[in-house]
C-alpha cells in the first residue's frame, strides 16, 4: 500500500487530535508520519496515512474523517480523498 | 464536520451553578426522564435534580441506565438520556454506550468527573472516560466552563439525534457543576437536509425497471430515518420481494406478501436464497454487516447494488455499490417510489418463485416431544399480545428465536441489541421501552445467561412498579456457545453449563415480583395469558430443552447459501 498524505483543520476541543489519530488507526491505517502546527483559531494537521491491507480504502476513510466534529478535509486532501465534495 | 448553531442570548438572570444550568436545559429540551446513578463527583447535579421536572429512574447499575436510556430512545424515537458519577460510574456506562453506538441510537450520557485542577493526578475516582470512550462515541465533549453548560448539552442533543444518530458523551468536571455563572446562552440548530440526489434516484428507478430478480435488501437505519412508511409503499407499488436485517425486522410486516424473512447466519432460506439469486439489490439504510452477509465475497454473486443511506461513508465500504444515493432516507425512497408508480415490472416469475419458496421452506412448529418448545412459545406471545407486543430481547439463543418467529407490528416493536451483542441488555431495555411507552405490552425475551448480567434491575422494575413482562427461557446453560461448540468444536462444552442457577420464580419472590414456572408444552397457553394478564412486573420462568438449537445457521466463513438445518 502506497502512502498518502490528509490536510487537515482539527479545533481546539479536548480530544479532537486524539479521535482523529484513534479513528485513522482503528480504521485500519499505519500513519507513517505527522505535522501539527497552530494557524489562528484551528490546528492543521498533516497525516500520512497508509493501509494496513488492500481492503483498506482511504476513500471511504476520507468519509469516515468527515463524520468526526471539529475535523475538516482541506485543500488537496478533500480532492483526493472524497473527490465528490471536493469545494 | 461543523454543528453550526445560533447563539440565541437569553435575558439577564440570578447567578446559577453549572449543574442547575444542566438541569434547566435539559428541561427545555423536552427530556421527561433520566436513568441514572449518583456518586461523589455528580453529586451537584443530584442536588439541582429535587424539584425539577426531571423524572429520574435510580437503576442499580449504571450499564442499565445507558441500555435503559438506549430502550426508551428506539421505542421512543426521542434522545434518551442516562448519568453516572466520575471513575468506576462513568466506566460502568461503557458497554451501554457501545450498544448505542454499534446500533446508531441517540442517548445522551452525562458523566460527573473530578475537579478540573486535579485532573491529571489520578484524583479519587478520576478517569479521563472522554479519553476512554472515543472510538465508541459520536461526539463528546468536556465542559470547562458553567456558562458552556447549555450550549454543551443542546450540541449534544442535536448531534445525537441528527444525520445517523448515536451516543453523545458530556463530561462535566466538579467545578464546573458548582461554578456560578450569570451567563446562559440558549442555542438554535438549524435542521439540515442533505440534498436530493435526483439523477441517482432516477438511475436507481432505470436499474430496477431493467432488473429480472429485483430485491429489497431493509436494514435498521430505515426505522432510524422515520422512512418506515415509505419503505413500505415502495414494496407494495413495485411487488419486489424483501429481506430485512436483524434491526429491521417489523419494517416489513412480518406476513406482507413478498416478504422473506430476516437474511444471515440465522436468517430464513427464503430470504437467504432470495439473495444469492437476486440480480439486484435495493438496500435501504443497511451497512452489509458481516453476520447479515455471511462470507461477504460470495455474497449476492449476481447482483448489483443499489445503496440508500444517509451517511455516506457506509456506501461502498464493504460492497461494491453500481449507484449511491446518499442522503435522507425517507424522501429518497419516496421519490423512488414516484417513479415507479403505475408501472409494471417485469418481474412476475420471480415474485412467484419467491413466495413459492417461502411456503415450502416456512418454519414448523410440531416438534416432538412434551418440552417446551421456544420457537412456537415465542410465536404465540406475540401474537397474543398483538400489536402492542414490544419484545425487548437479550442476547442469545432466545434472541435469535424471537427473530425468526415472533411477529412485529412495527420496528420499533423489536428492541435487540444487533451490532454489539451485548447479552445483559434484555430487561434495562424492557424497563426503558416501557417507560417511554406506557401502553405497550413490553416483554424482555431473555436467557438464564443474560438475565443473570442484569438481574438487579428486578429491583428498579418493583420500586417504580414498571409492568414489564419477563419471559426466561431457561436452558441451564451459554445455549449459542454451546451450539457452537456443539457444531463447530467437536462438542468439547467449555464453560458454558449454568445448571446452578439460582431459582429465579424465588429470585423475583425476593424481589416482590409476582413469578411462576412454565416446564411443559401444555401449561404454554395458560401461562402466557398469565404472563400477558398480570397487573404489574411478572416473571415467567420457562424450562427449554438445553439441546435446542438454533436453526438455520451458516456457519462462519460460508456464504448465505450453504446454511446448516437442524433436525
Amino acid at each position: 500500500m502506497s502512502t498518502e498524505t490528509l490536510h487537515l483543520n482539527i479545533d481546539r476541543a479536548d480530544g479532537s487530535l486524539q479521535r482523529l489519530i484513534g479513528l485513522v488507526e482503528r480504521r485500519g491505517f499505519h500513519i507513517d508520519g505527522m505535522t501539527l502546527r497552530d494557524e489562528g483559531q484551528a490546528r492543521r494537521v498533516e497525516l500520512a496515512v497508509r493501509g494496513r491491507d488492500d481492503n483498506r480504502c482511504t476513500r471511504t476513510l476520507g468519509r469516515q474523517i468527515d463524520k468526526l466534529f471539529g475535523v475538516t478535509r482541506v485543500g488537496a486532501s478533500a480532492a483526493t480523498f472524497h473527490p465528490e465534495v471536493a469545494a | 464536520m461543523t454543528a453550526s448553531a445560533a447563539r440565541i442570548p437569553e435575558p439577564a438572570s440570578a447567578p446559577r451553578s453549572g449543574a442547575h444550568l444542566l438541569v434547566s436545559t435539559l428541561e427545555r429540551l423536552g427530556v421527561e426522564v433520566v436513568f441514572g446513578y449518583p456518586g461523589g463527583a455528580i453529586m451537584p447535579v443530584y442536588d439541582a435534580l429535587a424539584g425539577s421536572a426531571l423524572r429520574h429512574i435510580l437503576v442499580r447499575h449504571e450499564q442499565a441506565a445507558a441500555f435503559a436510556a438506549d430502550a426508551y430512545a428506539r421505542r421512543s424515537g426521542k434522545v434518551g438520556v442516562c448519568m453516572a458519577t466520575s471513575g468506576p460510574g462513568a466506566t460502568n456506562l461503557i458497554t451501554g454506550i457501545a450498544n448505542a453506538m454499534m446500533d446508531s441510537i441517540p442517548i445522551v450520557c452525562i458523566t460527573g468527573n473530578v475537579a478540573q485542577g486535579v485532573m491529571g493526578t489520578d484524583a479519587f475516582q478520576e478517569i479521563d472516560i472522554l479519553g476512554v470512550t472515543l472510538p465508541i462515541v459520536k461526539h463528546s465533549i468536556l465542559v470547562r466552563d458553567p456558562a458552556d453548560v447549555p450550549a454543551a448539552v443542546e450540541e449534544a442533543f442535536h448531534i445525537a439525534a441528527s444525520g445517523r444518530p448515536g451516543p453523545v458523551l458530556i463530561d462535566l468536571p466538579k467545578d464546573v457543576q458548582v461554578g456560578q455563572t450569570t451567563e446562559d446562552f440558549g442555542f438554535s440548530y438549524p435542521n439540515t437536509v442533505t440534498p436530493m440526489d435526483h439523477d441517482a434516484i432516477a438511475a436507481a428507478a432505470d436499474a430496477i425497471r431493467a432488473a429480472r430478480r429485483p430485491l429489497i435488501y431493509v436494514g435498521g437505519g430505515v426505522k432510524i430515518g422515520r422512512a418506515t412508511d415509505q419503505v413500505r409503499a415502495f414494496a407494495e407499488t413495485t411487488g419486489i420481494p424483501s429481506v430485512a436485517t436483524l434491526n429491521a425486522l417489523g419494517t416489513i410486516p412480518t406476513d406482507a406478501p413478498g416478504f422473506q424473512g430476516m437474511l444471515g447466519m440465522h436468517g430464513t432460506r427464503a430470504a437467504n436464497e432470495a439473495v444469492q439469486e437476486a440480480d439486484l439489490l435495493i438496500v435501504f439504510g443497511a451497512r452489509f454487516d458481516d453476520r447479515a452477509t455471511g462470507k461477504l465475497a460470495e455474497f449476492a454473486p449476481h447482483a448489483r447494488v443499489i445503496h440508500f443511506d444517509i451517511d455516506a461513508s457506509e456506501i461502498g465500504k464493504l460492497r461494491e455499490t453500481w449507484i449511491p444515493v446518499a442522503g435522507e432516507l425517507a424522501p429518497g425512497v419516496a421519490a423512488l417510489t414516484a417513479h415507479l408508480a403505475g408501472q409494471t415490472l417485469t418481474i412476475d416469475p420471480w415474485m412467484i418463485h419467491c413466495a413459492s419458496r417461502v411456503q415450502r421452506t416456512a418454519f414448523r412448529y410440531d416438534a416432538p416431544g412434551e418440552g417446551v418448545y421456544a420457537p412456537a412459545l415465542l410465536k404465540a406471545v406475540s401474537e397474543a399480545a398483538g400489536d402492542a407486543f414490544v419484545a425487548a430481547c437479550d442476547v442469545g439463543q432466545h434472541q435469535m428465536w424471537a427473530a425468526q418467529h415472533c411477529r412485529f407490528a412495527s420496528p420499533e416493536a423489536h428492541i435487540t441489541s444487533g451490532g454489539l451483542g451485548a447479552m445483559g441488555f434484555g430487561l434495562p431495555a424492557g424497563i426503558g421501552a416501557k417507560l417511554s411507552d406506557p401502553d405497550a405490552t413490553v416483554v424482555v425475551i431473555a436467557g438464564d445467561g443474560g438475565f443473570m448480567m442484569n438481574v438487579q434491575e428486578l429491583a428498579t422494575l418493583r420500586r417504580y412498579g414498571v409492568a414489564v413482562k419477563v419471559l426466561l427461557l431457561d436452558n441451564s446453560s451459554l445455549g449459542l456457545v454451546r451450539q457452537w461448540q456443539e457444531l463447530f468444536f467437536d462438542g468439547n462444552y467449555s464453560e458454558i453449563d449454568l445448571s446452578d442457577n439460582p431459582d429465579f420464580v424465588k429470585v423475583a419472590d425476593a424481589f416482590g415480583i409476582e413469578a411462576f414456572r412454565i416446564s411443559r408444552r401444555d401449561e404454554v397457553q395458560a401461562g402466557i395469558a398469565r404472563l400477558l394478564a398480570a397487573d404489574g412486573p411478572c416473571l415467567a420462568h420457562v424450562i427449554i430443552d438445553p439441546r435446542e438449537n438454533v436453526w438455520p445457521l451458516v456457519p462462519p466463513g460460508k456464504n448465505n447459501a450453504e446454511m446448516m438445518e437442524g433436525a
